[in-house]
């Protein structure tokens, strides 16, 4: 499948490494909360990154940075869909079919609307093709950018281009419950 | 044709038309010779998305992960003024992965408390409701000064509260990251504070798991004080670390030891001791041990404990707390002049012991009754044992003297009870004899005004010099 399979089947459980990584993001995302300047914006890109310096090291089981970030957007993925479900925003949230293309810069203002129904077809897609889900994670939950996702599933990055392209019409269909 | 084939199909063939940018898609397909209809209308249909996509999935959601987090902390605030059963909110101090904490009143004995509402989604498991119940009363039992005290755990409309002391002060997160680092013997002082609390705990079996510099407080009046002990083995007494479905889990990463990142290990005090190292060091020099350039460079017993304590193999480690208060305890350096006088008062007493003893002995010769002989063997006994009592205080301080100060409280009163009942025989003794000889009674006499008066006068006196306290303290 892809390295993430690969580093699983080492001497670490990632099942029981997911949640320390979920839980640190969710702690140094509601820390950066609490001392939140008006016009600054936390980069999810640095958020990771923070949560790696502060998990890696002497004794902890972090010396795959890839394994990490694999994870870590997992839970950046699992955080704010949990949170959106939260908002209720299933609810609100009436489908991509009433937007028009020209909408969807409002589908960009208020992302997490869609979140939960994004999930569930990215849980869909991961049965498909569990590749195109992670590179999803790494480019939409974990905000990296074509390079460092290349880099994170060890792909080339024309390569993950020509699939996040795929990934992202193959999720356009889905949430617009078209053919 | 299973499935995943043909899913590479329509991959290859999306890719190969993203590549080629054909401006009619779907007359470059039938051009692709691909003979499977479903497999050309995929991916007709997946170029037509891709086409119409846009900006969809474009700009990260990630970045607005703050924004989603905003009320991670579970429920609406409370504002001042209102009332939980008793307690009326004062205004809300902090929040934590547990809930948010409130500065309140409890308005039954007029004290001020801190308030802790547990956050909903950690009480939805009936079970997990049980267990912070029973660790809650499990960290009520610490009585430790080093440890915030829990005054109450309250079940008010189904939500779940815990009243604490509240601590008043700075907590030694902001203390490092204020920039200024402890002098040597401020060091060892924490180091010991915080050890000694730690130790309490371990002593009662009770383990907290989450130790970390934001969980411990100095206090304004100087005091270190550790908080929410217990309560993080709420989610696994005795288990590893456990996650519910919403991903809490216990303790801190940077803090937690190895062990506590495997399913199959149980974790024991040596996870606290590891957090403790790793306390101290950033303590000590500001960095976490991980991002540490150069090794630490910390006053020699403290330097080797904080090592012993960060050892990646459990085993290595010190069992608890309690071995490194000794440890702490035994290398230091420092030793104040008084001890000394306190170890003399010490040797004297018993000399003194030993005096009564042959006196009881002699005046026993001299007036042979049922009586004098009682007292001397009653004399003797007392003696013996405060003997006994003194000479373990003194070996304690020599050998273990991280443990000193409790075993002075231990002893303390039994060693009060054997000097005054030592003074009473001496002076029933030299009533006796006094109506036959003159010099033994007054010297029975006096002996015994002489240990009556070390044991209530003299001894708190070298106490407090060598040690700073009597006990008076816990």
């Amino acid at each position: 499948m892809t390295d993430q399979s690969k580093s699983d089947s080492g001497s670490i459980d990632a099942d029981a490494l997911a949640p320390l990584v979920y839980d640190e993001l969710r702690r140094l995302a509601a820390a950066y909360m609490r001392r939140e300047r008006p016009g600054q914006t936390l980069q999810a890109t640095a958020l990771v990154h923070e949560a790696y310096m502060r998990l890696a090291g002497a004794g902890t089981p972090w010396h795959d940075k890839r394994h990490f970030i694999g994870i870590a957007a997992r839970s950046m993925r699992q955080i704010l869909v949990e949170r959106a479900r939260a908002r209720g925003a299933l609810k609100r949230w009436a489908g991509l079919n009433r937007v028009t293309i020209s909408d969807s810069l409002a589908i960009a203002a208020e992302p997490d609307m869609m979140l939960p129904a994004l999930d569930e077809a990215l849980e869909r897609l991961e049965q498909i093709d569990a590749e195109q889900a992670r590179i999803v994670e790494l480019r939409f939950f974990a905000g990296l950018s074509i390079e460092e996702t290349a880099d994170a599933i060890g792909l080339s990055p024309a390569t993950v281009k020509r699939r996040w392209a795929l990934a992202r019409a193959w999720l356009h269909r889905e949430l617009t419950g078209g053919r | 044709m299973p499935p995943v084939t043909r899913w590479q199909r329509v991959r290859d063939l999306f890719e190969a038309a993203l590549d080629a940018e054909p401006r009619d898609p779907v007359a470059w397909l039938d051009a692709q010779g691909e003979n499977d209809a479903e497999i050309r209308d995929e991916v007709a249909s997946l170029l037509d998305h891709h086409s119409r996509a846009g900006a969809f999935l474009v700009e990260p959601v990630a970045d607005r992960v703050p924004h989603l987090l905003e009320e991670d902390s579970g429920g609406e605030p409370l504002r001042a003024g209102a009332t939980i059963g008793p307690y009326a909110i004062i205004r809300e101090v902090g929040r934590g992965g547990m809930g948010r904490v409130y500065l309140a009143t409890d308005t039954r004995l007029g004290r001020t408390v801190a308030l802790k509402a547990i956050a909903p989604h950690l009480l939805r498991d009936p079970s997990q409701r049980e267990r912070l119940r029973r660790e809650g009363r499990a960290a009520a039992s610490l009585t430790h000064p080093g440890i915030c005290t829990v005054y109450a755990l309250e079940e008010i409309d189904g939500d779940l509260y815990i009243a604490t002391e509240f601590v008043d002060g700075h907590t030694l997160r902001e203390q490092i990251e204020s920039g200024r680092r402890p002098r040597p013997e401020e060091l060892l002082g924490t180091a010991r504070e915080l050890a000694a609390a730690l130790a309490s705990a371990h002593g009662k079996g009770i383990v907290h798991r989450d130790l970390k510099p934001e969980n411990i407080m100095r206090t304004s009046d100087g005091r270190l004080k550790i908080l929410d002990f217990g309560l993080a083995q709420a989610y696994g007494a005795g288990d590893p670390p456990r996650v519910t479905r919403t991903g809490f889990l216990v303790g801190t990463p940077a803090y937690m030891a190895p062990e506590q990142f495997h399913h199959h290990v149980a974790v024991d005090a040596r996870a606290d001791v590891f957090a403790y190292g790793v306390v101290m060091y950033e303590y000590a020099c500001g960095t976490h041990p991980v991002r540490a350039t150069s090794p630490l460079s910390a006053p020699r017993p403290i330097g080797d404990v904080i090592a012993r304590c960060i050892r990646e193999a459990p085993a290595e480690r010190f069992a608890s707390a309690v071995e490194i208060v000794v440890a702490l305890g035994q290398s230091s350096a420092e030793e104040s002049p008084h001890t000394t006088w306190w170890r003399i008062h010490h040797f004297a007493v018993v000399g003194l012991y030993l005096a009564a003893s042959i006196l009881s002995w002699r005046i026993k010769e001299w007036i042979e009754t049922p009586i004098t002989v009682s007292l001397f063997l009653a004399l003797g006994t007392a003696a013996t044992v405060g003997g006994v009592l003194r000479g373990h205080l003194v070996f304690t301080e020599r050998m273990n003297r991280a443990l000193l100060a409790h075993e002075r409280r231990r002893t303390a009163r039994a060693t009060l009870m054997v000097d005054l009942l030592i003074g009473a025989i001496l002076f029933v003794d030299g009533v006796i004899i006094g109506s036959m000889k003159a010099l033994p009674a007054v010297l029975a006499l006096s002996l015994a005004l002489g240990i009556v008066l070390a044991a209530l006068v003299l001894e708190p006196a070298t106490t407090r010099a060598a040690f700073g306290d009597w006990h008076d303290r816990d």
